[in-house]
C-alpha cells in the first residue's frame, strides 16, 4: 500500500469512505470543517451542508434509518446542539457516526486551540441513561483506524458512536499507509419503507409504546447497556508502555496530550485509553503495579473520575489548559510534584 | 358520505381509539390524510410517516407504515435525511404548529428553501395543545391562553409569506371544509417538491374553552363562517383558506 501524506481530518473521511459511509450531513465549524470539505468531493457519499447541528444530526438519524450508512462532524458547541437527538438515536436504535474534534470552551473559547472538554458531555450530555462507545486516537493513523472501529461498532451496535478527536490531531498531518485489518461490518437493519415499525423516543417495546410501563423500561435500558458492553469487547482498544526503568508510577493521558506524555517513557510507565467508553477493563489489572497514578488531561478533570471509579482509589491529576501542549511546562509541573 | 373504505388500510385500526381528547380535531385529518393515500393508492411498501412531538406528533405511531416519531421540531430534517437516502420513498410530515413553526421553525425555512421532495402536514389548532394550552407562533393576536392571560400581545406568523419567492406548495384548510381538506392534501401529496399544509384542527379542552366556546362542535362551525375558499390566489387573506398560486405553476 502506498504512503499518504494526510491531514487528521483528512484520514477521517478517508477511512468513513472505506467503511462504507454514504451519507454526511453537517454544519460548519473549526476544527472539523476540513471533513465537510473532504466529503463534498466523494461521489458515492451525498452530503448536505444543514442550517444546524441540530439539522445535522436529524437528517444523519434519517438517512440511517432509510438504510445507508451515516455520519456527522463537529465540535463542541455543534456537539453541545446535538445533545437532544443524540438521546433519541439511542433510544431508536440508529446505528450512525459522530466526530467531535475538541476545541477550547467553554461556550465559543478559543476555537483554533485543542482541548478535551467534551469528554463527559459523551456520556451524559442528552437526559437520561445511555451507553455510547467512544474512541480516541492520538494520530492520523489512528484517526483512520478507529473512524473504521466507530463504524463497525455503531453496526454492531444499532447506536450512536462517538470518535473524539481534537483540534491538534485532527489538524497534524502525518504520512501514513491507511490500511485496516478488521472486515467492515454491514447494515443489518432493514431499511425505511419496508413494513410497518414505529421508531420513538417513548419508551416502548418494539413498535408498541410503553409509555407508563416501569418493568419494560428497566429492561429497555438493560438492554442498551448489554449491547454497549457486548460490542465493546471487540473493540478493546488501549495503549500500555511499560517503563524502561524502575517506576512506581503509571502516568495516564489520552488524544493530542498523550503525544506529549511519550516524551516521559523513561521515567513513568504510561496508559492511554483508547476507548474511551465504556472504559477498558484492563487499567484495573495495570495499575495495581504501581504505587502513584497521576492523569494529565486537557480539561479541569473529566476521565479522572472514570479511572478512580475504576480503580477505587485515588488518581493525582495534572490539568493542562488552554490548548497549549509544552513538553517543558508539563515537564516543570510533573517533576515539580 | 363516501364509501370509500380504502384509507383502512393505512390505519393500525387495533390502536384505535387515539389519546385525543373527545371533540380534538386531529382525528378529522388524520383520516383526511389516509384518505388522500387512498385515493392515490400510494404503497404501503414506500411511503413513510414522520412527526414531531405534540398531540399531533402521536400521529406517526396510527399510520400502518414505517413511521417515525422524532424529538420536538425535527420532523422535518430527519424526514429529509430519509428523502436523501432514499428518493423513491413518499415521505410524509404530520406534526403540531408548535412543532413545526416554533421549534423546528428554521427547519421548515431551510426545507422551503432547499425545496426537499416531501409533504409536510400541520395540524394548526392554534396552540401547544399537549402541555396544556400555551400560546403558540399561529396564535391569533389578543387570544387569551394559559401563558398569555392578558391576551396575546403579538401577532401571529404569516406561514404563506415564506412560500411565496420559492417554488414550493402551500395551502391552508380547516377540519370543517372536509372535501378542501382531501384536496389540499392530494394535491401537496402530488406535488413535485416542498408541499406544506396548514390544516386548522380544533383543539377544545385546552384552547376553545378558554375563549368561550362550549364545545367543539361550535369551533367546527366558526371555521365554516369564518374562512372563504380561495383556490390558486396569489395571496390569502386571513379569512381565507386555499391553495397558494404562486407555487403551483412550476
Ligand atoms: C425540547 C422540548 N421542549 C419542550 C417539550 C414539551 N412539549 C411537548 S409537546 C409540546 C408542544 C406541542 O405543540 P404543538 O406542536 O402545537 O402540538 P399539539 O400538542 O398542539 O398538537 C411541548 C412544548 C418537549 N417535548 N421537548
Amino acid at each position: 500500500m502506498p504512503k499518504k501524506l494526510l491531514q487528521g481530518n483528512e484520514a477521517i473521511a478517508q477511512a468513513a469512505e472505506a467503511a462504507g459511509l454514504q451519507f454526511f450531513a453537517g454544519y460548519p465549524i473549526t476544527p472539523a470543517s476540513e471533513i465537510i470539505h473532504e466529503m463534498v468531493n466523494k461521489k458515492h457519499i451525498k452530503t448536505m451542508q444543514m442550517e444546524d447541528e441540530i439539522a445535522s444530526i436529524n437528517a444523519v438519524i434519517g438517512a440511517s434509518l432509510a438504510g445507508l450508512k451515516a455520519m456527522t462532524a463537529t465540535s463542541g458547541p455543534g456537539f453541545s446542539l446535538m445533545q437532544e437527538s443524540i438521546g433519541l438515536a439511542h433510544m431508536m436504535e440508529v446505528p450512525l457516526v459522530i466526530v467531535n474534534v475538541q476545541r477550547v470552551g467553554p461556550s465559543t473559547g478559543m476555537p483554533t486551540l485543542p482541548a478535551q472538554g467534551d469528554v463527559i458531555q459523551c456520556i451524559h450530555g442528552s437526559h437520561g441513561d445511555y451507553f455510547p462507545i467512544v474512541f480516541y486516537p492520538n494520530s492520523v493513523f489512528e484517526l483512520f483506524r478507529y473512524t473504521i472501529a466507530a463504524f463497525n461498532a455503531a453496526e454492531e451496535s444499532m447506536s450512536p458512536v462517538i470518535l473524539l478527536s481534537d483540534g491538534y490531531i485532527s489538524h497534524l498531518y502525518e504520512t501514513i499507509v491507511p490500511h485496516y485489518d478488521c472486515t467492515i461490518t454491514p447494515r443489518s437493519r432493514p431499511a425505511l419503507g419496508m413494513g410497518n415499525r414505529h421508531f420513538t423516543g417513548l419508551s416502548h417495546k418494539g413498535s408498541v409504546l410503553k409509555t407508563s410501563d416501569v418493568n419494560n423500561y428497566r429492561q429497555l435500558i438493560a438492554s442498551f447497556r448489554e449491547k454497549q458492553q457486548m460490542t465493546a469487547h471487540r473493540h478493546n482498544y488501549f495503549e500500555y508502555l511499560e517503563c524502561s526503568r524502575e517506576t512506581d508510577t503509571l502516568l495516564i493521558s489520552y488524544g493530542a496530550l498523550s503525544r506529549a506524555a511519550y516524551y516521559f517513557k523513561n521515567d513513568f510507565a504510561l496508559y492511554r485509553p483508547i476507548r474511551m467508553f465504556p472504559a477498558v477493563e484492563e487499567i484495573r489489572k495495570i495499575a495495581p503495579r504501581y504505587k502513584r497514578i497521576r492523569m494529565m488531561e486537557m480539561n479541569t478533570g473529566q476521565y479522572v473520575y472514570e479511572i478512580e471509579r475504576m480503580l477505587h482509589r485515588e488518581v493525582e491529576f495534572i490539568p493542562i489548559l488552554g490548548g497549549r501542549i509544552d513538553p517543558k511546562e508539563i515537564k516543570q509541573t510533573l517533576y515539580e510534584q | 358520505m363516501s364509501n370509500d373504505t380504502r384509507f383502512k388500510r393505512y390505519l393500525k385500526l387495533d390502536l384505535l381509539p387515539t389519546p385525543w381528547c373527545p371533540g380534538c380535531g386531529n382525528g378529522i385529518a388524520l383520516k383526511t390524510i389516509c384518505q388522500a393515500f387512498g385515493e392515490l393508492e400510494l404503497p404501503k411498501q414506500g411511503t413513510v410517516v414522520v412527526s414531531g412531538i405534540g398531540c399531533s406528533g402521536r400521529s406517526a405511531g396510527f399510520f400502518d407504515l414505517d413511521s417515525v416519531h422524532t424529538a420536538h421540531g425535527r420532523a422535518i430534517p430527519v424526514a429529509e435525511g430519509i428523502k436523501y437516502a432514499n428518493d423513491t420513498l413518499n415521505v410524509v410530515v404530520v406534526s403540531g404548529d408548535g412543532d413545526l413553526l416554533g421549534i423546528g421553525g428554521n427547519h421548515l425555512l431551510h426545507a422551503i428553501r432547499r425545496n426537499t421532495n416531501i409533504t409536510v402536514i400541520c395540524y394548526a389548532n392554534e396552540t401547544y395543545g399537549m402541555t396544556g394550552g400555551q400560546v403558540s407562533p399561529i396564535t391569533p393576536h389578543n387570544t387569551k391562553t394559559l401563558t398569555t392571560p392578558h391576551g396575546n400581545p403579538d401577532y401571529p406568523a404569516d406561514v404563506q409569506s415564506l412560500f411565496k419567492h420559492h417554488n414550493c406548495f402551500y395551502a391552508r384548510t380547516t377540519a370543517y371544509h372536509l372535501s378542501h381538506m382531501k384536496k389540499c392534501f392530494l394535491e401537496a401529496l402530488k406535488f413535485k417538491g416542498f408541499s406544506f399544509v396548514e390544516a386548522r384542527t380544533m383543539c377544545i379542552v385546552n384552547y376553545g374553552r378558554r375563549l368561550g366556546y362550549k364545545n367543539s362542535n361550535e369551533m367546527l362551525l366558526h371555521y365554516k363562517e369564518f374562512y372563504r375558499i380561495n383556490d390558486y390566489a396569489e395571496e390569502l387573506a386571513q379569512d381565507e383558506i386555499g391553495i397558494l398560486k404562486t407555487t403551483t405553476v412550476s
